[in-house]
């Protein structure tokens, strides 16, 4: 049994598994909102940045062990790209957050709140892969909705609200606002968590 | 499983469907003529349809045309601001149908079992199922969950966004963790842990209808790729 201590059991993944479906949840819901206003759409990393990580805090303090954060990606991703969200570019974004995140939990020892908050930061980069194929494929998309019926001055009003210096701002403001809402998950581990001795 | 109101309905294996996704993504993505898109979601309304999940196949068409409707009559119309809101919906939207239709019908007809054993068969391993397919399970706990935490909040009267918000997270992840114990408890007890190949009563292969599902998918994915 000893040498499985550091392995995932059984215990883990069900625990990952229930946390991913709240993650995905959580993500759902600032999405359906994000299709009322594309704003919201484009700046859902940073929010969902700040929401989740109570659920990020919870989860590294309960699994303790290599791949706890990288499972959680995968299924997230995965289940994004099979509903049809925004080709794969989100999974290999996930995928690759998560890997960093996972290099940093191990180097810092799992254990350590300063890393789990960089780990958080580097995870929520994965969601920045959402909104990012309007810049990485903005020709083909411009072209598509052209070709779907919309005007042209319209699609070209549509680039001029997403420049280059939005996505920067975007993904710094995602990073930045990771340690908010790590800190907050933090606070709120202590105030409720710890206390009824659940971590 | 096999009710007597299911016998006229055609089953499909899971990794057809699994399939069947991969393939709507692929097209959904590459295709830019208008008829492919409308043949794609006639085609899948038609399976919907044979696989007995009627109903929701003339639910999905129509809001499938409603869509259309608004983004060829109501946006030329519309001021120039929500123009940008709305085509970025629609334009979105219509491109997720292919997907969210699969989706359905996989929700519809195929138990999270099955699908268990088909991505087994695909040698997935076992660490990446076992968190999926909970995850895929817990989506309607969460909504129940949802339910309760909002009538105990009415209750207490609670007020203020932030407030609100630490008040849903909370007992959510607390079930959760809850839950998390109960159901490894459970599991373990019917020996997931054991190390032997998995034996399983239902034997899944592909039948005509598998391989005419996927025929029909490529061919998609050809028409759509001389078309762009």
């Amino acid at each position: 049994m000893d040498r499985n201590l550091n392995k995932l059991q059984v215990k883990d993944l069900v625990t990952i598994g229930i946390f991913s479906a709240i993650y995905f949840v959580i993500n759902l819901i600032v999405m359906v909102s994000g299709g009322i206003t594309p704003l919201l759409w484009i700046f859902m990393p940073p929010i969902l940045s700040v929401l989740c990580g109570v659920i990020y805090m919870l989860l590294v303090a309960k699994v303790q062990k290599t791949g706890a954060v990288l499972v959680m990606g995968l299924i997230t991703g995965l289940i994004y790209v099979a509903t049809g969200q925004f080709t794969l570019v989100l999974l290999v974004t996930f995928g690759l957050a998560c890997i960093v995140a996972e290099l940093i939990r191990k180097a810092t020892g799992y254990n350590s709140f300063k890393g789990n908050l960089l780990g958080y930061a580097f995870f929520s980069l994965g969601m920045v892969g959402s909104p990012l194929p309007i810049w990485l494929f903005r020709d083909s998309f411009s072209e598509q909705m052209v070709s779907q019926g919309m005007p042209a001055d319209y699609v070209a009003t549509m680039n001029a609200v997403t420049p280059m210096w939005v996505l920067i701002v975007m993904v710094v403001a995602t990073f930045l606002l990771a340690f908010v809402g790590g800190l907050i998950g933090k606070a709120l581990l202590k105030k409720h968590f710890e206390k009824a001795g659940m971590v | 499983m096999m009710g007597a109101t299911e016998t006229k309905a055609i089953h499909l294996d899971p990794r057809t469907e699994l399939l069947l996704l991969v393939i709507a993504n692929i097209v959904a993505f590459t295709y830019s003529a208008r008829w492919i898109e409308f043949a794609v979601i006639g085609v899948l309304a038609l399976l919907l349809l044979c696989c007995g999940c009627g109903r929701t196949a003339i639910k999905w068409v129509i809001v499938f045309v409603g869509l259309v409707a608004i983004q060829y009559y109501v946006i030329p119309i519309l001021p120039k601001i929500l123009v940008i809101m709305f085509s970025i919906l629609t334009v979105y939207v219509r491109k997720l149908f292919p997907c969210l239709m699969i989706g359905a019908l996989i929700l519809k007809t195929t138990p999270v079992r099955f699908l268990i054993i088909a991505l087994r068969k695909w040698h997935v391993p076992q660490k990446l199922i076992i968190p999926l397919s909970i995850t895929l399970r817990y989506f309607p706990a969460i909504k129940e969950e949802n339910r309760h935490i909002r009538d105990a909040m009415k209750l207490r009267k609670i007020k203020g966004l932030e407030r609100k918000l630490e008040c849903m997270v909370v007992p959510l992840l607390m079930s959760a963790a809850g839950t998390a114990d109960e159901l490894s408890a459970a599991a373990i007890t019917r020996g997931i842990e054991n190390p032997v190949p998995k034996t399983c009563i239902v034997d899944l292969r592909f039948h005509i209808q598998d391989y005419v599902c996927l025929l029909v998918g490529c061919v998609f994915i050809v028409a759509a790729n001389i078309a762009h």
